[in-house]
This record gives C-alpha cells, structure tokens and sequence, in this order.
C-alpha cells in the first residue's frame, strides 16, 4: 500500500530542485508508477496508450511539484487525478471504446469496486483516512444501482457521458441524471457523515 | 461569476473527481482552480473524502522505456548528486556505472618494462563489469603506482580513463593520472604520496579524451578498490 507520508516527503524533496531531486524523483517513479499505470490501463485498456499516459503524467508532476501544496492533498489521489485526466484525454483521442467492452465491470458494479479499491482496514492510517473510506464505502452501497454503476464506470473506465449511455443502452438524458443523483445523493450521504461526528 | 460562489461549485468537483467533467467545461474549472484558492479548497475537500485505497491488484509494472523517457526529457542527470557523494557509493559501486570500457583485442607486450621497480599490491580494482579487473602495486617509497589489467584495456578514440584517489579522510577524489590504457605506471605527485594509505580509495571513470574537463569525476564510474595495505 502506498504510504502517503512517504510519497509527500518524496514529491517535497524532488521540489526542491537540489542534488537529491532526481533521485528523489525515481523513487517517487519506482513507488507510485505501477499503481498509476494500473490506473490509466482500466481507462485506456492499450498498454501502450496506458503508458503514454504515465510518461505525461510523470512529466507533469515533475513540473507541478514546484507549486505543490504539502499540507493541501492527498498526495496518491492527486497524482491518480494527474493520471486519469491524461488518460481521459488520450482515451478521446483515440478510438478505444471500440475494443473495449468492459464486460467484466459494468455488469458487476459490486465485484469491481472490490477489485479496484482496496476497502480492508489499515492500521498505519489516521483515524480520519479511515473513517473517510468507511463513510465512502457506506454511502456508494446505499445508492440505487443504477447510480451507483453510472459513477463507478465513470471513474473506473474513465467513461464520459456519451460512452456510458451507449454501453448501459440507455438515453443520454437518463445517465446524465443519474450521474448527477448519485453525485448528490453521495455528497448529501458523506455530509450527513460527517454532522455525525462533529 | 466567480467558481468558488458558484451554487454548482461541489457538483463540479464531483463531476472533477470521478472524470465525466470534460474538454472546455473541465478546462475552465481548472483554470477556475488555479485562480480561485476558495474553490480549489472545496475541490481539496472533495478529493481527501473521495480518495479511495487503490487495491493492489491493479498494479502493473511499466516498461523500462517510460522511465528513460522521462529521464532524458526531463534532465534528471542535473538534479543528481555527483556519484563520489552518494551515500553508500563506495559500498556497492553504484549500479548506474555503466561499464563503457573498449576491450581492445588483445595487444602484445613485446618488450618487458625497462626498469620495473620493487612493488608490493596495493588494491585491486573493480567494477560491474567482472571481465575488467585491475590490480594496483605500488613501490616501496611510495612514487611510482603501477596497474596491471586482467585483461587489456584501451580508452576509445574520444575517451580516456582518469585514475582518482579518494582519501582516507573523505573530500573530493583527486586526479592522479589520465590514462589510454589501463596497463600503466605512473609517477604518484608529489602532493598525494602520503595520501596513497590504508582506507584511501582508488576509482577509474570513464572522461572525454584528454581527462576530465572540470577537475572533478564527470563520466561513469568504471573500478573502484579501497587500499588495503
């Protein structure tokens, strides 16, 4: 698993821009490339568009580490959101829809959540990391499915609104909606969460 | 308007996160980010409660090439420390030393040296490559370092070897000789005979023809050996 300190303390030593920055940088490379090229291959499906999609996403970084915020991110989910945007972008750009027929997700929304996150308990995580995850896992179970498999194939595929309502069949006004249901319906949930614990 | 008293403004981030934001639409909620810190807060919040564990198993392992890509585009080579510093160098010899020696077919040494002095082993040298290994003599008064290589070694045409020695005490390597060949004897100056002891170390990088233009190792490091005697 990756470890966020970790990972902050290497994006913090390659902004430095010093002797240490390169190598620095080749461990952040050697921690965090496998787990982002897994990333873009769920949403490209073509290794070597995945890995096209690494590269920039690395370069990317590299440049973005100068105005990095250490205290701000998450630093994983910010360079997942750096990888998945290349991949999207790149995805539009090229016709993989075609090849692509996502059988062993879109039919099973439940099974590839569990695929895709790792939902199991961490010790070595703060307190609020965890709770976070829980709440997350909580309010996506109590959507109605179709909202549900609407947002899941959104961020594990990288599908836009026009390809998920082509693969579900169904009209592009009804994915729309639930794409947006199921945003607030999650937000709604997560809040609710939270006025708990305060 | 501005985003960040936008009533959409958590819609749009969750659009953002989970990837159905889009082409201009996305692009101006990012330049939005940049601008505005209140809505690149409320984006911030968004991700560190919708930031899901990734599991393992969709790791892969990326081809080597992506890495040296980046490397080469990037100029990483600048943000490196020289290898002499690096921590734990001289333990392992860094890996990245490639071994960039000409083995030149073999050249017969015909004649025997004229007057060989009386030397005793010093160190032996090596490096990655096992095929290349040196071993180090010096003379009883210390002034003449001879190196004898397993098999022969010749620089190429635009290159030369440059023999270093690092003192025991640390500091920066200092040149003792630019070499051709890694057979040689050389006169040790005068200011690092005493130097040339137990603990001190002897390296061979590899430098543009004619020694190393900064005074300091620039090319890869080839053999390295601690002086043991």
């Amino acid at each position: 698993m990756l470890d966020d300190q970790e990972v902050r303390k290497l994006l913090l030593r390659t902004a430095a821009r010093d002797e240490g920055a390169g190598e620095a940088f080749q461990r952040l490379y050697e921690l965090c490339a496998p787990l982002l090229l897994g990333i873009a291959q769920r949403i490209l499906r073509r290794r070597e568009l995945a890995e096209e999609a690494l590269h920039d996403a690395f370069a990317r970084i590299w440049k973005a580490t100068e105005r990095y915020d250490p205290f701000a991110t998450q630093p994983v989910a910010w360079m997942a959101t750096i990888v998945r945007n290349r991949a999207i972008d790149i995805r539009a750009s090229h016709d993989v829809s075609r090849v692509d027929s996502y059988q062993d997700s879109g039919d099973d929304p439940e099974g590839s959540l569990d695929r895709l996150f790792d939902w199991t308990e961490n010790t070595e995580e703060g307190e609020d990391r965890r709770r976070a995850a829980q709440w997350l896992r909580d309010c996506l179970s109590r959507l109605e499915g179709a909202e549900r498999q609407a947002l899941v194939l959104s961020y594990d595929r990288g599908l836009s609104h026009g390809e998920l309502a082509k693969h579900l069949g169904k009209p592009l006004g009804t994915v729309k909606t639930w794409v947006r249901r199921g945003m607030q319906n999650m937000r709604a949930c997560l809040e609710s969460c939270m006025e708990v614990v305060r | 308007m501005k985003l960040a008293n936008h009533p959409q403004l958590d819609a749009l981030s969750g659009e953002y996160i989970i990837g159905t934001l889009r082409g201009a639409a996305r692009r101006r909620f990012e330049r939005a980010l940049r601008e505005e810190p209140a809505a690149a807060a409320r984006l911030r919040y968004w991700e560190g409660i919708v930031a899901p564990r990734y599991s393992k198993m969709i790791e892969a392992k990326p081809s080597m090439n992506v890495w040296r890509r980046l490397e080469r585009e990037l100029g990483l080579a600048r943000y490196r420390m020289p290898w002499h510093q690096r921590a734990g160098f001289w333990k392992g010899l860094a890996a990245a030393a490639t071994a960039a020696l000409v083995l030149a077919l073999a050249v017969p040494f015909l004649a025997p040296r004229p007057s060989e002095p009386q030397v005793f082993q010093i160190a032996q040298l090596t490096g990655k490559d096992s095929a290349v290994q040196v071993v180090a003599h010096l003379s009883k008064d210390g002034r003449t370092l001879v190196l004898h290589a397993a098999r022969p070694v010749i620089a190429g045409p635009a290159q030369s070897y440059e023999l270093w020695l690092i003192p025991a005490e640390g500091g920066n390597p200092l040149s003792l000789a630019v070499l051709g060949t890694l057979d040689a004897q050389l006169q040790v100056p005068q200011a690092h005979v005493s130097r040339l002891r137990r603990g001190a170390k002897l390296a061979v990088s590899t430098e543009p023809a004619g020694g190393s233009p900064t005074g300091a190792p620039t090319g890869p490091v080839i053999l390295t050996g601690e002086i043991s005697t």
